[in-house]
């Protein structure tokens, strides 16, 4: 990351006027992406991601607010200069949006059509964006022909046909299954990394965020609740939300409604997750925790999640003992930089 | 054979005529109205709401004028039109005058056609060309019309074969064709060979557009 700002948009709000109702899709949002990062942005369904990422390239015009695109204000611009803005805004969707009229070659070919060059320069360079993709021999196939990540491939072929400095990708992989959807994050992380194209990513699901995005945004009804590099927005989530979208992704929360289920309540137990940020020897510190203490620590759940190349640990675990040498523990832990929280379920209610 | 068809046998001159009569009608009237109609079929889509040239009152204007014209029933749009067609051809009677009335009752239905035709061009790939940096202009040429290209081809059959009908009235203002065999000589004077043997061409007619169109719009299906 340079650090120099690829995306600013300045207090954006979005209104949709529907006979007499009026939706706010986009409320008062802030956002500057930096040159050459992976942007995540999250968010439950109609929380406005895709109303947001649309101003981008003003496909939506904010009811308020500045989109400055480098160093330009695309608002400012005719409807000829925005056209050529949006010729640098590469973007790719869940349903792939190729055109079935045309083949393979035809598609990548499509956002060159309007330039001065040759047809042999013009095939010459899709099939270029082809080989990168990896579907050169599909050139002449039909989409029709081709799986959902075929697909997605040749999308962002042509997505990249006019050497865009972002690539907008709004739910990219939310139709494709586990494996193909790795290998498309895998290819944007190609894209960001050999093209050093900045990459804009919406998605609902964590997973996707921690596989390849910097940083990343959470929204909920139209608001950016939370944000911030992945790492520190998955060791430590401020929000509810956020926490919620975290721990489905690390499998916490399913191991806690597992374990929630077969736990028994006693007054010399208590049920507590820790959470491990970069390279802290969870083992030793347990195993030396426990004999300091004379605690007796059973684990049931442990997992480690690498995400944007940092190590991030979870535990689960009933620490056995005197209630006031658990919490002595508990604050040693802290101590060590290791975030807890005790999941107190005597009183049967448990959040994380 | 003589027996079956007595007065068609006695009438091969006028028939040949009436058959050309007919297909001037149809290629003649469809060309001029392809050309209205898919003008207005892109003007519909293209300014209403949601459209790439979104306008409300253009698109109200072209709305209300295409149902409009569709409203009013052919045998009295003949007459109706009747000053419009001096106006343009020198005459109100004749083959190429019931041109006029066929076009204006030909191509606010196909207007509707094309309309609705394009109008299942996936909204996603209009998106997706708008994030490229097309213009409407190119948007409407390398996109709508291109990937509606099956479909329109679809109702550009249904609309020749709806003017086909239409040309067998036109016989009401002298114009000849099939119809007006069918009806002045076989049902006027009771030659029931002819009228079916009108119909017979008509039919033969039907069909072949029929079987044209399908064929072409199979072939720019991918
Ligand atoms: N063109 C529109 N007209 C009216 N309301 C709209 C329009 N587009 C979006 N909305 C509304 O704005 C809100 C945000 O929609 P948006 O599509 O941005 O959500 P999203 O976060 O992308 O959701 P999803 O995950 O389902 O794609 C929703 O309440 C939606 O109904
Ligand atoms: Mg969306």
């Amino acid at each position: 990351m340079t650090g120099k700002n690829m995306i600013a948009l300045q207090d954006i709000s979005v209104q949709f006027k529907q006979r007499n109702e009026s939706i706010q899709a986009v409320q008062h949002v802030d956002l500057t992406i930096a040159k050459g990062d992976i942007y995540g942005i999250i968010g439950y369904s109609g929380a406005g991601k895709s109303t947001l990422v649309r101003v981008i390239n003003l496909l939506q015009k904010p009811s308020s607010g500045k989109v400055i695109f480098g160093t330009q204000d695309l608002g400012q611009l005719d409807a000829a200069g925005l056209r050529k803005a949006r010729r640098k805004i590469g973007m790719i969707f869940q349903h792939f949006n190729l055109m079935k009229s045309r083949t393979v070659l035809g598609n990548v070919e499509y956002p060159l059509l309007g330039l001065k060059i040759t047809k042999e320069a013009r095939q010459q360079k899709a099939l270029k964006l082809l080989e990168l993709v990896g579907l050169k021999e599909y050139a002449a196939a039909y989409p029709k022909q081709l799986s959902g990540g075929q697909k997605q491939r040749v999308a962002i072929a042509r997505a990249l046909a006019n050497d865009p400095e972002v690539l907008i990708s709004d739910e990219a992989t939310s139709a494709l299954d586990p494996k193909t959807t790795k290998s498309i994050l895998a290819l944007l992380r190609q894209v960001n990394q050999k093209l050093g194209i900045t990459i804009v990513l919406i998605t609902h699901e964590m997973q996707v965020i921690s596989s390849i995005c910097h940083n990343v945004a959470v929204m909920d009804a139209g608001k950016i609740i939370e944000r911030g590099p992945v790492t520190k927005i998955f060791a430590r989530p401020q929000q509810k939300l956020t926490a919620d979208f975290v721990e489905t992704a690390t499998n916490v929360k399913e191991a806690l409604t597992r374990i929630l289920k077969q736990n028994s309540v006693s007054e010399r137990k208590l049920l507590i997750y820790l959470k491990f940020i970069g390279n802290t020897a969870q083992e030793s510190i347990i195993s030396s925790i426990s004999r300091d203490f004379n605690l007796d620590i059973n684990i049931l759940f442990a997992n480690i999640d690498q995400i944007d190349g940092v190590n991030i640990g979870y535990l689960i675990a009933d620490f056995i003992g005197a209630r006031s040498v658990i919490l002595t523990v508990t604050e040693k832990l802290k101590a060590a930089g290791i975030a807890v929280k005790i999941l107190d379920n005597a009183e049967g209610q448990v959040q994380l | 054979m003589a027996n079956l068809i007595p007065n068609v046998l006695q009438m091969k001159a006028e028939f040949v005529q009436a058959i050309w009569e007919t297909l001037y009608m149809t290629f003649a009237a469809a060309i001029v109205a392809a050309i209205l109609g898919l003008l207005l079929g892109v003007a519909l889509v293209v300014t209403q709401a949601g459209g790439i040239l979104e306008d409300r009152l253009l698109y109200s204007l072209f709305d209300k004028v295409t149902n409009l014209l569709r409203s009013i029933p052919f045998i009295i749009l003949l007459a109706v039109i009747s000053p419009l067609t001096l106006f343009l051809v020198g005459t109100t009677v004749g083959t190429t005058a019931s041109l006029v009335p066929l076009v204006i009752g030909i191509f606010p239905f196909y207007a509707r056609q094309v309309q609705n035709a394009l109008l299942d061009v996936d909204q996603g790939v209009i998106e997706a060309a708008q994030a490229m940096g097309s213009s409407p202009t190119e948007i409407i040429f390398r996109v709508y019309l291109r990937e509606g290209l099956p479909d329109i081809i679809r109702v550009s059959t249904l609309t020749i074969i709806s003017l086909i009908g239409l040309t067998t009235m036109a016989g009401a203002i002298g114009a000849g064709g099939l119809g007006d065999v069918a009806i002045s000589i076989g049902y006027a004077r009771f030659e029931n060979d002819v009228t079916f043997a009108a119909m017979i061409i008509i039919l033969i007619f039907v069909f072949t557009f029929q079987l044209i169109g399908d064929r072409l719009a199979k072939v720019f299906e991918h």
